[in-house]
């Protein structure tokens, strides 16, 4: 049964992702139909036809999304909906950049104390909303949603108004000391020329961590119950207010540390002072979905938007102008965010028939 | 139920990020097109402007600046996909009517009228790698001559110039370096920076030679080109008060410390222009939209643009202290094409080569004449004008003697 | 041949297929002119299914419909009402913010000039209520109302359509007592006009009181129709379930030694703002190891808020509650769930199960924390399943895929069972059930009947909530009765009857508090 869920899972998404092509396709075909069909090409293999950098990059977009995909989508295996995810990140990211700034003494450590700043600052911004739905009852959308406001107006006043981190003449922030950047671990010797790093192995390992603590511990067990069903849990003596609370601090470590991850990538990127949430956090709902939030689903599905993105920057070879190039991405994404619906679709047809079945199994039961 | 609730939100909320995600580019922007929507400028929103792409590219008429974002179509159905002639921008819009437009609109000049393939690529997103990425896909698309828009780019520049030594490279408004400054041009390469300050002195000068006595200045960060902007409007306004033997000229004088659209920008140029100030040079990016939100609130309350004419953005708009951005991407393009390419050196575009200036086609001025704009114009060429554009300076240790400058702290 | 043309209804061969089930395996239902017929099945026995193929929402594969001796193909529900054939449906189809006239109006409006014109549509409404004696107030709004009236408000839906076939599908399971026998006397003044009536149901007494003749589904199968009046409980049961079945509890005389639970001056506040009465008003009573006490009442007297404060799901506002001598007032839930309380709660989807977990995951929902099944924070998932696989042997779950299968496919009364299971198996001193048959068949209330005496016999305590005053009669040693959150009287019930029973459920009467 459980193998049929899950194929039901896979496949839902998997029909999410061809629609989203055709649409893609429909609107390629719309923009320019000379070149449609190379179009299309192009963003289905764009990254695999220019070599391992092509690769390497997928890698490197997709490590950041995995992130802020998990984060979203643990807390939504546990009934929190994550929208806070923009704030951890660029709370992590701060983090991140102001230990890569300052604490260079550190040396060969530098870039793993760094992480570990973004994941316990992240945890701490996640768990504000947390808190407040706890013992307030507030809605954890609505305080998610304000953490995110808060969080990027503080870090770009934190940044702004302190000239160790501030770089003035480029409104953004410094340059993190070389020892912060994430190691590459051999990955600049695969895929050569790309920005791709150990992040990339990070993401994957809190992928699996992510995916033990959801099934094999009673902690990932107690999650899971209040996240199908609160008041069940409550009945069966879950501590309810403690479980929101670290069940949101999890969601902010893994976006704190998706943030960390970007802005060490040593490709040059900087926490710009303007009044934008962070992208990566909203596809991380997208990944969220598209992955069905299990984890290894969103490992995948960080790959595939990632690739997709990719696919669409190689498209500027041919002739279609960068906004077409974003809305069909945009849509392609949209589209595959939808797989969840499919699968609520699909699942409900077959409850039907399974209640059925179930009727007569337990009629039949009872012949004796 | 709670669980489909909640995917529902989720969806929802990818909606909404996916508009977000359009909006980002262009942060300032969106408040631009909405002022235009009504004057009636060629400005569609983004989206727009490429969702009719496909339909009407061949309808596009020359002398309408946003086409730009069509040409690539144009080219398209007779070059190759690739072009020689590419402009690599980031993360904003081609029609952003800063850097990217202006830039854009040297190259499609040269284009047209040379008949070279031309097109532009976006960074997928704002780091040096992607920069460096974008810049390589576009010699991959079979790239000759790149030119990249902004300061952003001098470290990218810095990392191609020598790995690409056939591509020539033009960088707007910067000079090539690394992650640690040190600078360094390669012979494919051409930096252009301008010379601010003769064009805020321009703008200075034809404000108060208009009739304008209450001036203000609104830059965004203390950055030295905001600065010498400011320093050279100062100087033009007193360089014509004591031409015309005026006393009681005022500058308010403040940077708002971003180059966004704030509201607490649009109070405080509202406030300016409630307690007399007749024109406001808005020397800042967005800054720009917040001073004209508010002069058009006001009345009678009157703009200055900065670094491209942005008269189409709004009525209030009477002239602009122009960086000739296409003009001077047109002449290195040129250059490169006629053999005059000078790399290895930064080319200074100020007065003496028209690389700053006011559009007087375009200003909106009472009585300040052309003859008026080219005799002072011939001055600074001929260097009877000296601008003090020391950016280290205090407002105080400029030495001016008619204007009055109250700087708002 | 001759006695066709009383039939008002026929389905003939009935035979209705899902994917891999038949539901409806060749029945035939044959209604006469003004009888009340009772259909009579377990949950899942096809009864549903066979309704919706009369009112037009399934299509059979075999078989044919004559309605009035003339055979018909009803496509949907509209034909079905053109027909003059009705149905009250288990959940209510009512618009909540709309006035009671407006509801049975709605989709039959009168107009004039495009406007609505009730006035006549009023008119009609009354004298339909008056002629059958269904009170309604035509002006309330629909929340505000008793489910009771909702009822009516149903039935008057299909009078005013002219119906005259009416379809009751399970029309009892949300009336209290006195609703039902109002219920049952609103059947009867139908018929006598003429009408005639399908009752769906699964309770014998009801059929007894009710019905002129019964016919009986089991497993999609047609089983046969009898006289209701020459036949008894027994032998209906025994036709529906297939075996005999013992409607009677036997048990033992309760032998209670030492008290358990001791609830001394429980107040329970209300949390609505605006409502200055307490929900449960200075309650005290004792539990003895090896007796079954019952709190009797009509619903929404405090039932609920009680068996809560008990079990820590809400805070007492006053008050004490002790478990072997141990206060347990302010403890946790876990503490108390892990210091001898055992809960079957009156919601089993809301709170008994955690319906996308698996059944064993579901078994181990109250002590999976524990050593057994859990090491340095990793489930140990051969225990959780080797004992699943114990109690599903023990308490007979059946459920399609063992282990593995989701609480959400199993049917309401294996759901039941491994609540049941659970609470009884895990270690406890006393057991809190509320309304632990509340929807299910016969055969699954005698199995909980028997396991909750045995729980008994074995020395726990038994806290038993219920709603069903046969269930209250037959089960419990003593009664509380609440009402409006006070314990009104303490009743044996071998020496009370069950209208003395609803004189206090009522309030109309007070004893000594328990």
């Amino acid at each position: 049964m459980k193998k049929k869920r899950d194929s039901i899972g896979f496949l839902s998404s998997l029909f999410a992702i061809v629609v989203g092509l055709l649409v893609g396709l429909v609107i390629l075909l719309i923009s320019n139909p000379s070149q449609a069909a190379a179009g299309f090409i192009t963003i289905l293999t764009g990254p695999l036809t220019h070599g391992s950098k092509g690769v390497g990059q997928v890698f490197y977009y997709a490590t950041p999304i995995i992130l802020t995909g998990l984060s979203v989508g643990f807390a939504f295996k546990t009934g929190l909906f994550n929208i806070g995810a923009p704030g951890q990140f660029i709370v992590g990211a701060f983090a991140a950049v102001v230990v890569g700034i300052k604490c260079g003494f550190l040396g060969g450590i530098h870039w793993l104390v760094a992480l570990l700043a973004a994941m316990i600052a992240g945890a701490l911004w996640g768990a504000i909303p947390g808190l407040v739905k706890a013992y307030f009852n507030v809605n954890e959308v609505i305080a998610c949603i304000m953490t995110n406001y808060i969080g990027m107006y503080m870090v770009n006043y934190l940044i702004s108004t302190n000239k160790s981190l501030y770089d003035k003449i480029y409104n953004y922030s410094k340059n993190v000391a070389g020892t912060a950047n994430i190691p590459k671990m051999g990955l600049d010797v695969i895929f050569e020329g790309s920005s791709v790093n150990g992040g990339f192995f990070i993401a994957v390992a809190a992928a699996a961590v992510i995916f033990i603590l959801l099934e094999k511990t009673t902690f990932g067990y107690e999650l899971k119950a209040a996240g199908f069903n609160k008041d069940a849990s409550r009945y069966a003596g879950m501590n309810e207010k403690r479980n929101i609370i670290l069940s949101m601090a999890i969601a902010g470590a893994l976006s704190g540390i998706a943030g960390a991850l970007l802005y060490l990538a040593g490709s040059g990127k900087h926490i710009e002072i303007a009044d934008v949430l962070a992208g990566e956090g909203f596809t991380g709902i997208s990944v969220a979905l598209l992955g069905l939030s299990n984890p290894v689903g969103v490992l995948l599905a960080g790959i595939f938007i990632a690739y997709i993105t990719a696919g669409g920057f190689y498209l500027q070879l041919l002739n279609f102008s960068t906004e077409i190039i974003d809305v069909i991405i945009a849509v392609i994404i949209y589209f595959s965010a939808f797989s969840l619906f499919v699968r609520v679709f699909i699942s409900g047809l077959r409850r039907k028939r399974e209640e059925h079945a179930a009727g007569g199994k337990g009629e039949g039961g009872k012949k004796e | 139920m709670k669980k489909r609730v909640i995917s529902l939100l989720m969806a929802a909320a990818v909606t909404a990020s996916l508009f977000a995600g359009c909006g980002n580019g262009d942060a300032g922007k969106d408040n631009s097109a909405e002022q235009n929507a009504d004057a009636g400028n060629d400005s569609n929103a983004d989206q727009n402007a490429g969702a009719d792409q496909g339909d009407d590219a061949g309808a596009a008429d020359a002398g309408n600046a946003v086409d730009g974002t069509e040409a690539p179509a144009d080219n398209g159905a007779g070059s190759a996909d690739g072009a020689e002639l590419a402009l690599v921008i980031d993360v904003g819009t081609i029609d952003d009517k800063s850097f990217n437009q202006g830039s854009w609109e040297g190259i499609q000049q040269y284009a047209e009228e040379n008949g070279v393939s031309s097109k532009y690529y976006k960074s997928a997103e704002a780091t040096t790698d992607a920069f460096v990425e974008t810049i390589e896909l576009a010699i991959e698309g079979g790239a000759k001559t790149i030119v990249c828009p902004g300061f952003l780019f001098e470290e990218p520049i810095f990392k191609v110039q020598g790995q690409y030594p056939d591509v020539h490279f033009v960088l707007v408004d910067g000079e090539p370096h690394d992650a640690d400054y040190n600078y360094e041009t390669a012979q494919n390469t051409m930096p252009i920076l301008y010379q601010e300050d003769e064009a805020g002195f321009l703008a200075g000068y034809a404000a108060v030679k208009d009739g304008y006595t209450k001036l203000g200045f609104m830059g965004g960060m203390a950055l030295p080109a905001v600065i010498r902007y400011g320093y050279g409007f100062l100087a033009g306004a007193d360089y014509a008060a004591t031409e015309m033997g005026v006393d009681g000229v005022e500058v308010t004088y403040y940077y708002t410390g971003s180059f966004d659209a704030t509201p607490e920008a649009q109070t405080m140029a509202a406030s300016w222009y409630q307690a007399g100030t007749e024109v406001i040079f808005a020397c800042g990016g967005s800054v720009g939209n917040s001073v004209m939100a508010a002069a058009e609130a006001a009345d009678n309350a009157k703009v200055i643009g900065v670094d491209v004419d942005q008269s189409s953005e709004s009525d209030t708009v009477i002239t602009s202290a122009m960086k000739m951005l296409s003009n001077s991407v047109y002449d290195a393009v040129k250059s490169v094409y006629d053999g005059s390419f000078k790399g290895g050196e930064t080319a200074v575009f100020n007065a003496s080569n028209d690389g700053v200036g006011l559009p007087m086609a375009g200003s909106k001025f009472q009585t300040f004449t052309q003859a008026d704009y080219d005799a002072v114009f011939a001055k600074i060429v001929s260097g009877e004008i000296k601008i003090n554009n020391d950016v280290e300076k205090e407002v105080s240790d400029l030495g001016l003697t008619k204007v009055t400058v109250k700087e708002v702290q | 041949m001759e006695a066709r043309m009383d039939y008002i209804i026929e389905m003939l061969d009935i035979t209705k297929e899902f994917p891999g089930i038949i539901a409806n395996d060749h029945i035939t239902l044959q209604l006469k002119k003004g009888e009340i017929h009772a259909l009579l099945g377990e949950n899942g026995a096809g009864k549903s299914t066979l309704m919706s193929v009369l009112f037009g929402l399934y299509q059979p594969e075999g078989g044919c419909i004559r309605v009035r001796g003339k055979e018909v193909k009803i496509n949907n529900p509209l034909d079905a009402n053109a027909l003059g054939i009705g149905m009250v449906h288990q959940h209510f189809k009512l618009v909540h913010n709309f006035t009671v006239l407006q509801n049975i109006v709605l989709g039959k409006e009168d107009t004039k000039n495009g406007l609505l014109e009730m006035k006549a549509a009023r008119k009609k409404v009354m004298e339909l209520s008056e002629k059958y004696h269904l009170s309604v107030e035509p002006d309330a709004v629909i929340s505000d109302i008793t489910v009771g009236m909702q009822q009516r408000v149903e039935i008057l839906k299909m009078l005013y359509r002219d119906n005259d076939i009416l379809i009751f599908d399970e029309p009892t399971a949300v009336l209290t007592p006195q609703e039902i026998d109002e219920l049952m006397n609103i059947m009867r003044e139908l018929v006598s006009e003429g009408k005639s009536i399908i009752f769906i149901t699964h309770k014998l007494n009801e059929i007894k009181a009710v019905a002129n003749r019964c016919s009986v589904l089991r497993r999609g199968r047609y089983i046969g129709t009898v006289d209701v009046a020459g036949t008894d409980r027994e032998a209906l049961s025994e036709m529906m379930v297939g075996h005999k079945v013992q409607l009677t509890v036997e048990k033992e005389e309760a032998k209670p030694s030492g008290v358990v639970l001791a609830v001394n001056g429980l107040v329970v506040k209300s949390k609505k703002q605006g409502h200055t009465r307490d929900i449960i008003r200075n309650v005290t009573f004792q539990v003895q190891r090896g007796e079954i006490v019952c709190i009797a009442g009509i619903d929404g007297n405090g039932q609920t808020e009680l068996v809560e404060a008990v079990t820590g799901m809400i805070k007492a506002d006053g008050g004490s509650i002790s478990v072997k001598g141990e206060d347990i007032t302010k403890k946790s839930i876990r503490y108390r769930n892990t210091h001898g309380m055992s809960h079957i709660p009156e919601d089993r989807h809301k709170h008994g199960l955690v319906l996308d977990y698996s059944l064993e995951e579901n078994l181990v929902l109250q002590d999976y924390f524990e050593p057994q099944f859990q090491s340095r924070g990793f489930i140990r998932r051969d225990a959780v399943h080797s004992y699943a696989e114990k109690l599903i042997q023990k308490f007979d779950i059946r459920s399609g895929q063992g282990t593995a299968t989701k609480a959400r496919s199993m049917s309401g009364g294996n759901q039941q069972k491994a609540i049941i299971a659970r609470e009884l198996t895990k270690k406890h001193e006393l057991l809190v059930a509320v309304q632990p048959t509340r929807g299910l068949d016969v055969g699954a209330i005698e199995f909980i009947h028997k396991e909750i005496i045995k729980e008994r016999d074995a020395g726990a305590a038994v806290l038993l909530v219920s709603l069903e005053l046969e269930e209250v009669m037959n089960l419990s040693d003593r009664i509380l009765v609440l009402y409006e959150g006070e314990i009104v009287g303490q009743l044996d019930p071998k020496k009370t009857t069950v209208q003395e029973l609803g004189l206090y459920m009522a309030g109309s009467r007070r004893g000594e508090a328990g």
